[in-house]
């Protein structure tokens, strides 16, 4: 049963892979831009030259029969060479990959380690202080652009005390080994704890900036969703039989109270896995965005193309395992 | 619950002090540069980037070279001359040797010059960097240590765009193919590649059997620092940080308005370099008002460029009268700049039946909005209400770059590396050229333009060229503005590197002092 | 629904009862307080500012706030880069910020509502087809999207709102469909199916005002974010020009000026903190005075 869901959904890939690169070609085609132009930027050239660019980026077919070959090379795995890297795309994307997810992992852990917690609290004490200063805190998360706070943290913890490291993933002096990119397990794979423990220097910052605001609207979510739920009637109705509080909470209440939390979490980490353009900016993570944002800005088309299809990828997989949690958190709902 | 969460609070304390006391492993004697963009491959026949350049040009060396005042010079090469006009020799040093350990033949130049030039050389692509060497048909190899440039025509500019190609080993690429060029160096430059991850840092070390570079910039030697790190950190005030943060010695692309912090903080120093791209308003000639000369003088007496760039530009910038940069060939001072004079200006609008004023609007990428605003509100006081456009860059190239013109004016800049003129003039000013954005043509500039291409000597061109821009000028074509400054800081230990006008960072002289 | 507390009294003074009880929320009715002046600030910009806010003067560029020294109190929030007064720039900004903000809110959430409930309570082929736009959607880029648009139709504040609702709507539709798929399950729905409810009926009637207070607290939360989006719309040309304000691009403005003139984006992303929060807590607060399931 479940299995067949999961074919279901599988099934569904298609149709949905085919609707990315679609719209995504079209997208591309439509927009004004010209990748030649952009690689022979301010230079001298003559138009024989600048022919044969276009030739070899595959530009010179017309926009059909570019879009039937991207789709044909693309079922068997091959999205192209990316017109700047000038190797294949795949190979650019997945060598990002790694940092987001590492990035991702923990700035996600610090989301939900905040939000869940901090939000039933807010929604059982509400009207507390507690409750005020959480709700003022997570609205100013929201309404700070992130550059603001990673350069606040900076220029606190790197620039004036000299605590933390102001960019990248780890020292250049250290060894990284090599087995899936993410630095922090590698290094704990191979025993390297000087690695890990710098690595984990690195990506605190980060982490923090992103954790924190996306623990915002995850605390807000949950913390209506429980007072929502703890004013149903059945809630109400068990109270009354004289169910002890604390136990009709986490049993009754907590569940389906977390369903919006983790529609909103789901949706985060999409987000997150999608790379994030401020913070891999401003503490040099060498992410997924900004290789995709400078593919756009440079009409990188089979990058573009690459990049796209991946997130979709991604945020077909996490709104899937919602749906999973759904089930799990409340049997009644059938997949 | 209190007394559950004391263990919790402990251990999160003694993560944080862990976390703390961690002190930077990094080497004293380590040179590390924060720098805006990543390399986009190593291969240096495969790419069209100004940054990616600069960090391959501390790994592979060129057949020439180029001082930081401009001055061409020879690097691989003992000699380099030009035997007819369409010939160049060139005598290699005897004691290049590559990282891998070979030693650097003619056979290496000619295979590096046929990798750029020829079509398909490259693993059957063609490099993208084959206009840069614009007519050389061939290169001859005359014996081991002599190899001969042979051009299709006359090319003057031609030894001027050899620093910007760096010489790579035939036996290498042959033996690991070309595509493994992206990831993997073996060059003749003072460091060899260590360890390249992507996106953060390109780490490099000293190359013990360096032959020391062009004797021409002493001291010549293995470079003096262990390793050199490009450290990637494209957000300005970062990139700061980790320079006021000791994290690295230099910085380039500091924002003009973190100068004063920098140097306040007794760290480090700025040091400027005269920038290769000439900013400019782009006046479209082919429609009314600015088919009016008087309109298009009436907008250069307008603009107070001497405020803006005292204001905005913080002083880093040279105010140009016509086209080209002072550092130039060819630049020669006397061409009269427009004064700025608003009376003037709004005499010539009277003058061209324009004393109600005109609406117009200002084209611009994001980056210059605030230019273009200050401009445009000075413009408006002499009746010229022009308004700002921001466009995404990619959308607005191509709305100016077709032959139809049908906008008003249009906030842009060209930059040739080479600092020769006909990298700047020729794209922007000649009748249907690639950059003419105004839809300017002048019969006489196009002669002066396509005789200078041609003409090997320098006095006779550089006089083409100031004929040309002296024409320019009076026609004002553009609003003519300046030409920026790039600013690096660089730390207080470091000596050895200063920046030109190249915007090269070449670490081989640089070292610490205490 | 089933028991509601009703009133007795007649439609129009439970409508009094209920404001009054919203006066009586201090917090709420504050927060009440602060959007309507955030409204009335808008609307009556040219009136309020005290300066023209495209005046420019570079020799006034980065001026500090009045109580700094260098500042004046002609200006009383400083000046951006420009020379431009902040004060009247954030009063003039907030037109641009509370339409774009309130109009992308209630245009995504009733589309995503919409699609969340149909989704989440008819299931099947329904469910399949809405669930795997919204990811197609969540996968693409704004940057894409914003970048044809341009291409496409030229700048217009209608066009930042097309762009940001576009994809703002799945979020709303993730929401209200995880919470239909869980309230669809329960007696209510099971009570209102057996009385022979029509499926509108039930989702619209039954279960979404059931199932409101997260979309609320999303709605209102993302139009900090919104808000902000605005600005990176801007930049490439699709919305508001130069030299009009907005909060967004004012706070974007200031970015690389964070460590010389912090006031530039400091001040305009108060404002954005102030809205969001009056809004937020306004909007719950009248949810708690009307629904009196809410009442603590």
């Amino acid at each position: 049963m479940r299995f067949g869901v999961v074919l279901e959904r599988l099934a569904q890939l298609i149709p949905v892979l085919f609707g990315v690169c679609l719209v995504v070609f079209l997208m591309v085609t439509l927009t004004p831009g010209d990748p030649v132009e952009i690689m022979l930027g301010n230079e001298r050239s003559t138009p024989e030259q600048a022919e044969e660019l276009r030739r070899q980026m595959g530009l010179h077919l017309p926009p059909h029969e570019r879009f039937f070959a991207f789709i044909g090379n693309a079922v068997t795995g091959d999205f192209g060479r990316s017109f700047f890297h000038r190797r294949p795309v795949i190979e650019v994307i997945a060598e990002r990959l790694p940092a987001t997810l590492e990035l991702t992992i923990v700035a996600m852990t610090i989301a939900l380690g905040l939000a869940i917690p901090l939000g039933i609290l807010a929604a059982l004490k509400r009207g507390s202080w507690l409750d005020r200063v959480a709700t003022m805190v997570s609205l100013a998360g929201v309404s700070m652009p992130g550059f603001w706070f990673g350069i606040m943290l900076i220029m606190l913890f790197a620039v004036h005390l000299g605590w933390m490291p102001v960019s990248g993933r780890v020292d250049y002096a250290l060894e990284v080994p090599r087995l899936t990119g993410m630095i922090l397990f590698d290094s704990l794979a191979h025993g390297r704890f000087d690695t890990f423990r710098d690595a984990l220097h690195h990506i605190l910052m980060p982490a923090l900036t992103l954790g924190l605001a996306m623990s915002a609207l995850l605390m807000r979510v949950t913390r209506a969703s429980m007072i929502e739920v703890l004013q149903q009637d059945y809630i109400l109705f068990a109270e009354a039989k004289g169910i002890g509080r604390a136990r009709l909470i986490l049993r009754h209440g907590l569940r389906n109270a977390l369903i919006p939390t983790v529609t909103v979490a789901a949706l985060e980490t999409g987000y997150l896995l999608g790379g994030n353009t401020i913070v891999e900016t401003v503490f040099g993570w060498p992410g997924l965005a900004r290789v995709i944002v400078e593919g756009i800005f440079s009409r990188d088309y089979p990058l573009v193309q690459a990049g796209v299809l991946v997130i979709a990828l991604i945020y077909v997989g996490v709104n899937f395992v919602a749906d999973l949690l759904y089930t799990l958190i409340n049997p009644r709902v059938k997949l | 619950m209190t007394k559950r969460r004391i263990p919790s609070l402990l251990a999160s304390a003694a993560l944080l002090a862990m976390l703390v006391a961690v002190s930077a492993p990094s080497s004293a004697a380590d040179l590390r540069v924060g720098f805006t963009q990543d390399a986009l491959t190593l291969d240096p026949a495969n790419h069209r980037k100004r940054e990616t350049e600069t960090i391959i040009r501390n790994i592979y060396d060129g057949v020439m070279t180029q001082a930081a005042n401009g001055e061409v010079l020879p690097e691989l090469v003992e000699s380099f001359r030009q035997i007819d006009p369409t010939t160049y020799e060139a005598v290699l040093r005897r004691n290049v040797k590559f990282h891998s350990g070979e030693p650097m033949t003619a056979e290496d130049i000619k295979f590096t010059f046929d990798r750029l030039t020829k079509d398909k050389a490259m693993g059957g692509e063609t490099s993208p960097r084959q206009s840069l060497l614009g007519p050389l048909q061939d290169t001859i190899v005359v014996d081991a240590h002599t190899v001969r440039f042979k051009l299709k025509e006359p090319w003057p500019v031609f030894p001027r765009m050899l620093p910007v190609q760096e010489v790579v080993s035939k036996a290498w690429v042959t033996r690991v193919g070309d595509a493994a060029l992206a990831g993997q160096a073996n060059g003749t430059g003072p460091f060899r590649l260590v360890e390249w991850r992507r996106g953060d840092s390109i780490i490099m070390e000293r190359f013990a059997d360096y032959y020391g570079g062009t004797p021409a910039i002493p001291p010549a030697g293995p470079a003096r620092v262990d390793r050199a790190i490009f450290k990637i950190i494209p957000e300005n005030a970062s990139r700061v940080a980790a320079l006021l943060a000791g994290e690295v010695e230099i910085i380039n692309e500091v924002p003009i308005h973190m100068i004063g912090q920098i140097e306040r903080s007794g760290r480090a120093r700025i040091a400027k370099a005269n920038g290769t791209r000439t900013f400019f308003i782009a006046l479209n000639v082919t429609k009314p008002p600015f088919n009016d000369v008087r309109v298009r003088r009436a907008a250069n007496h307008a603009v107070d460029k001497k405020l803006l760039i005292d204001k905005l530009l913080g002083g880093a910038a040279t105010s140009v009268a016509g086209v080209l940069s002072p550092e130039s060939f060819g630049f020669k001072p006397g061409i009269r700049e427009y004064r700025h004079d608003p009376e003037q200006a709004r005499k010539l609008m009277a003058e061209a039946g324009l004393s109600g004023g005109v609406d117009v609007t200002i084209d611009t990428e994001g980056a210059f909005k605030d230019q273009a605003e200050a401009i445009a509100a000075m413009l408006t006081r002499v009746g010229i209400r022009a308004k700002v456009q921001v466009w995404e860059g990619a959308v607005l190239t191509p709305v100016w770059r077709a032959q139809n013109k049908t906008r008003d004016m249009y906030l842009s800049s060209w930059g040739s590396g080479a600092l020769d003129p006909t990298g700047i003039f020729v794209p922007t000013l000649k009748t249907k050229d690639r950059g003419n954005s105004s839809g300017y043509s002048n019969a006489e500039v196009d002669r002066l333009l396509t005789l200078a291409d041609g003409e090997l000597d320098p006095a006779k061109r550089a006089d083409m060229y100031h004929q040309a821009e002296r024409i320019v000028a009076e026609e004002a074509p553009w609003l003519f503005l300046w030409v920026p400054q790039d600013i690096y800081a660089i730390s207080n230990r470091v000596r050895g590197w200063e920046p030109g006008s190249d915007s090269r960072i070449n670490l081989h002289r640089a070292h610490f002092v205490n | 629904m089933t028991v509601r507390a009703l009133d007795n009294a007649g439609a129009e003074s439970i409508l009094a009862i209920n404001l009054r009880r919203f006066g009586r929320d201090r917090f709420a009715a504050m927060a009440g307080a602060i959007a309507i002046g955030f409204v009335v600030m808008a609307a009556f910009a040219p009136w309020l500012a005290p300066h023209d806010p495209s005046d420019s003067d570079l020799l006034r560029r980065l001026q500090p706030p009045a109580w700094i020294e260098g500042g004046d109190w002609a200006f009383p929030l400083g000046c951006d880069s420009l020379g431009r007064d902040l004060l009247s720039r954030i009063v003039h900004g907030a037109r641009v910020s509370l339409m774009v903000g309130v109009a992308v809110v209630l245009l995504a959430a009733a589309v995503g509502t919409a699609a969340g409930l149909a989704a989440g309570f008819l299931r099947g082929a329904v469910d399949a087809v809405i669930s795997r736009v919204v990811d197609v959607l969540l996968g693409f880029p704004y940057l894409i999207f914003a970048i044809g648009l341009m291409g496409m139709m030229g700048p217009g504040i209608e066009n930042i709102v097309l762009a940001l609702v576009y994809k703002e709507w799945t979020i709303a539709c993730r929401v209200i469909r995880g919470e239909t798929l869980a309230a669809r399950e329960l007696d209510y729905v099971e009570a209102a199916r057996a009385a022979g409810a029509s499926p509108a009926h039930i989702m619209f009637r039954e279960i979404l005002p059931n199932i409101l207070s997260p979309l609320l607290v999303v709605a209102t939360t993302r139009m900090a974010t919104i808000i902000i989006l605005e600005a990176s719309l801007s930049f490439l040309g699709l919305g508001v020009q130069p030299p009009m304000a907005s909060w967004g691009s004012m706070v974007a403005d200031g970015r690389s000026y964070m460590l010389e003139a912090w006031w530039i984006s400091a001040f305009p992303g108060i404002a954005i903190f102030l809205l969001v929060l009056s809004i937020n807590l306004a909007s719950q607060g009248l949810r708690d005075a009307f629904d009196p399931r809410y009442r603590p």
